[in-house]
């Protein structure tokens, strides 16, 4: 050890100044006045999906190339993926950060790679699934996304599940309102399948509450959940409406994809600019007749998601913006024969924010026709449901758990909240799932995660390569006369490609950069991950600079 | 490239592969360097050296010269020889890790091709580069020809790592990086009898972990600097040893200074440099025209051995020297270190400072011999520096 210094001598020194023990003596981290931590925050894609699936997670286990994790990782919050990694609007890649650097991740193809892997490869494994019936009897009115999101999760847990479905096959919405050549009915078939295999019993052609009372229903479930959707076509309110040859959108589309035949003329006109009005073009365009799309507001406002606006006009359907209906001409057997048309011009915006379309006076025209589409929103049929059951404006008023103000009934989806989306109505069949199993069962209600969400400004994007997103390959217009699936979906090399693009906001993926940068070695590799040697780490910030994805937090010291 | 062709024969080489010949005989481990005209033609042909595996070294690619050197602190500190070569602002870029290299006891060899410093830029010789350096603690020697180029080069290594200080080895730019002269080149052999392996003493080793130049407190920090002034005194004695064994086994040999023509000197010259081939024809015709006038050459500036430079300038009546250099505000380097030696002396002879030839500007035979006239008419100097040439 060190004498009195005074004592030293020349000869006792060095030769130059070395230290008399390692470095390790000097324990750095009294230094530090910021802390670092590994904090994993949520990344925005996560945040934007109304199921709240876990993408990150399942993008990095495909690059991996274990493909059955990642499915059972999107199956925690929706049992659907082969649905919805078609037919999703895919907010998360509108919140996706990729999207301010070059092109936001294809997720929703991801999505649809890992649930046909899934349906293919892990579901074929086992043959049932099925689940002693330990728990109360269920049952579900309404087999869309929602009823069946419910039934899924409560299947699992033991319930015994009955899904009632007024058609004669099961899906709700997804079989009737989304044409096959966006979601095949094999794949609606093969997830529904899921569903019986965990014991689920679905009882079509019975329609609520006609052929099954509350009464009834009450008596032999213990539980109910009404799925019922939002399926009534909304009025033009123009002379005529009632006239031959004008159709409602979704009646239209319920037909055509039950693959029933239907009366249609040689031109069509179509009203409306939601997702069902360019599904009813697309359809009829497939049937070979001459179709047009009237909306009253411009392509911008339109509410249909670009792709399918896109795939429109790829197949040579014609849309006029500005244009909104006046009166349906019709002949002395009234019988449509035309459409008196007026141009619009855009005001102020209105409640939706949009942009509000007012009439150009004296601008009318006419359009010739011999069917007319109407398919200007949906609402929910109120008076199919329970007196009992409380309602808001527009349909049944529940918590946030779907449960409504009657014991034990719960509800979701589309007559919930009205004409929304796949992914919302399955996510609502899950939350309702875990109200169930909350009462029932003591689990948990899964909290909701007080995290940070990460912008793309706290990535240090350095440690990117710009790259475009991996297009799906499509098949060729000239086979577009059919009903065949248009989108091919990704082979494995072009879903490497792509889940490589992935930032993994916000969430380590061990890539060690903060492991190679630090200055003072005070980075620990664990298996799972890294630790902070905080005897050492100063506390420089330089792991949380160089971390690409905003998985490092820097803390003032005492504030943890 | 076949070493017995190009080694243990006398060749005709420029002053920079003088350095590269010197550093491959010398079997340097890590060489780092960092391009910069006049010096680049050193580090290319040591380049081409390890290339050719001819040069057992790692030639490590660096984006500047203070990496350089830093490369060679990790190098030198991990008990291997290194090795790197710059000029100019390159040595100022170094600056800062030269004092690491002397604070840390490494004995690196550095080849500085003496360059005026920019701006305006110049590629031409003078010292003002590494004259800036003189206080960082490195030992100079500063070269006359492209044989002493070669012959210092080994030797450095040699002073170096008996002493533990980092040496510069100094060529003028152009007058020899780029002039060619014939060298003898000793054999591998010669060189390996000469120079053994460096065996450090003190470095990184994993089984001993140990910090190096970390923080010293007032308490030790003294003592610590002291050992490197010691060290410096050491080398007078073991550059002189070295420069003896030397010559014992190659034939020649420099000394620290050479006196020429002094001993009956009225007036003496000091030089550094290539000045001094120029200086010694013109010492040999004032000779036979009977003028008695000598010519002292300073090889060793640091450590500078003061007591011989005294014994040789004593014997003058006035001395004269010629910088190719200046210390703006005072006057020429040289000539403020010839005076400070005279201080405390019995006898203070007039001393002369003449500045001279900076940014590479020609010092011809008429200017000495101008130089010569001048001091042999004054009886003492009527001021610090004459700044020879300039046109005022």
């Amino acid at each position: 050890m060190l004498r009195n210094f005074k004592e030293m001598r020349i000869e006792d020194y060095p030769v130059c100044a070395i230290s008399l023990d390692t470095t390790l003596l000097n324990k750095t981290g009294t230094w530090r006045i910021f802390r670092p931590v590994y904090e994993n925050k949520i990344p925005p894609c996560r945040d934007a999906c109304p199921a709240g699936e876990d993408i990150q997670k399942y993008i990095y286990l495909s690059q991996k190339g274990n493909y059955e994790e990642g499915y059972q990782t999107i199956l925690k919050n929706n049992p659907f993926p082969s649905i919805t990694g078609r037919v999703c609007f895919h907010p998360c890649e509108d919140a996706c950060n990729r999207r301010e650097y070059d092109e936001p991740i294809a997720i929703h193809h991801i999505e649809r790679f890992l649930g046909d892997y899934g349906l293919e490869k892990v579901e074929k494994k086992n043959p049932t699934r099925r689940k002693a019936e330990t728990e109360k009897k269920v049952a579900v009115i309404g087999s869309g996304p929602a009823g069946l999101s419910f039934a899924y999760y409560l299947a699992q847990e033991g319930f015994g599940v009955t899904i009632l479905e007024k058609e004669s096959l099961p899906g709700g919405l997804l079989r009737t309102g989304i044409p096959a050549y966006r979601l095949p009915k094999e794949v609606l078939d093969k997830e529904i399948r899921k569903l019986e295999k965990l014991g689920v019993k679905f009882i079509t052609n019975t329609t609520f509450p006609k052929n099954l009372s509350l009464s009834d229903l009450k008596t032999k479930y213990h539980i109910l959940f009404f799925g019922t959707g939002a399926q009534k076509e909304r009025k033009l309110e123009v002379p005529n409406e009632d006239a031959d040859g004008v159709l409602e959108g979704i009646s239209f589309l319920k037909i055509a994809n039950l693959g029933k035949r239907i009366k249609i003329g040689k031109k069509v006109l179509v009203i409306g600019g939601g997702n069902t009005a360019v599904d009813c073009a697309r359809v009829v365009k497939r049937l070979g007749k001459d179709v047009t799309i009237l909306y009253r507001r411009t392509k911008e406002e339109m509410p249909a998601s670009p792709e399918e606006i896109e795939g429109a006009e790829e197949e040579g359907i014609k849309i006029f913006y500005l244009v909104a209906p006046v009166k349906v001409l019709i002949s002395r057997q009234r019988k449509v024969k035309g459409l008196e048309c007026i141009r619009m011009k855009l005001g102020t915006p209105d409640s939706s924010g949009r942009r509000r379309p007012i009439p150009i006076k004296g601008s009318n025209f006419t359009l010739p026709a011999d069917t007319i589409i109407k398919a200007i929103g949906e609402s929910v049929e109120l008076e199919i449901l329970p007196k009992e059951i409380e309602r808001t404006n527009w349909g049944i008023k529940t918590d946030s758990t779907g449960m409504t103000n009657l014991k034990n009934i719960l509800a979701g989806g589309d007559c919930v909240t009205g004409p929304q989306t796949v992914v919302k109505a399955i996510a609502s069949g899950r939350r309702a799932a875990e109200r169930v199993l909350w009462e029932m069962k003591n689990k948990e209600l899964p909290k909701e995660e007080k995290k940070e969400i990460v912008s793309f400004a706290r990535l240090n994007t350095f440690y990117f390569e710009k790259r475009p997103r991996v297009k799906m390959s499509k098949i060729p217009l000239r086979e577009r006369k059919t009903f065949k699936e248009i989108n091919l979906g990704y082979n494995e090399e072009e879903l490497l490609i792509e889940t490589e693009r992935c930032f993994s906001c916000g969430i380590c993926n061990q890539c060690d950069n903060c492991y190679i940068f630090c200055p003072d070695l005070a980075v620990k590799k664990k298996e799972d991950g890294y630790k902070f040697d905080y005897d050492y780490c100063k506390g420089c910030g330089v792991c949380a600079q160089e971390c690409p994805r905003y998985a490092i937090t820097m803390y003032p010291e005492g504030e943890l | 490239m076949k070493l017995n062709e190009i080694t243990g024969v006398k060749k005709v080489v420029t002053g920079n592969h003088a350095v590269s010949y010197g550093v491959l005989l010398a079997r340097a481990q890590v060489i780092a360097a960092y391009p910069i005209t006049p010096q680049t033609q050193i580090v290319e042909l040591l380049s081409e050296f390890c290339a050719t595996g001819l040069l057992k070294a790692k030639f490590i690619k660096v984006e500047s010269e203070h990496s350089a050197m830093a490369a060679c602190v990790g190098a030198s500190i991990s008990g291997v020889r290194a090795f790197t070569a710059t000029s100019a602002q390159g040595l100022a870029l170094m600056h800062e890790m030269l004092h690491w290299a002397v604070g840390a006891r490494l004995p690196i060899v550095v080849a500085n091709v003496n360059r005026a410093m920019g701006p305006g830029w110049s590629v031409w010789t003078d010292q003002n580069d590494s004259l800036s350096q003189r206080d960082v603690g490195m030992i100079q020697l500063y070269c006359e020809s492209n044989q002493e180029v070669l012959d210092t080069t080994i030797q450095s290594f040699k002073i170096a790592e008996k002493v533990l200080l980092p040496v510069m080895v100094i060529l003028d730019a152009f007058v020899l990086s780029h002039t060619s002269e014939p060298v003898d080149i000793p054999t591998l052999e010669e060189v390996d009898a000469f120079l053994p392996p460096y065996q450090p003493r003190h470095y990184l080793d994993i089984n001993n972990p140990q910090a190096f130049g970390g923080l010293t407190s007032p308490d030790h920090y003294y003592e610590i600097r002291m050992k490197i002034e010691i060290a410096h005194q050491e080398a007078l004695k073991v550059a002189k040893k070295v420069d003896e064994e030397f010559k014992e086994r190659f034939g020649r040999g420099y000394g620290l200074i050479e006196p020429y023509y002094c001993d009956d000197a009225k007036v003496i010259l000091v030089t550094s440099g290539t000045i001094t081939g120029t200086a010694r024809e013109v010492i040999d015709e004032e000779r036979r025209k009977g003028r008695k006038v000598g010519l002292l050459k300073i090889r060793l500036f640091r450590p500078t051995p003061k007591d011989e430079i005294k014994e040789v300038l004593l014997r003058a009546d006035k001395i004269a020297v010629i910088d190719r250099n200046i210390s703006f505000g005072h006057s020429g380097i040289f000539a403020q270190e010839i005076k400070s030696i005279f201080y405390n002396a019995y006898r203070k002879p007039p001393i002369f400072d003449f500045i001279i030839g900076l940014g590479g500007r020609d010092v011809r035979s008429e200017d000495i011999k101008e130089i010569i006239d001048y001091v042999f008419k004054k009886d003492y100097p009527t001021e610090d520096a004459i700044f020879k040439g300039v046109r005022l």
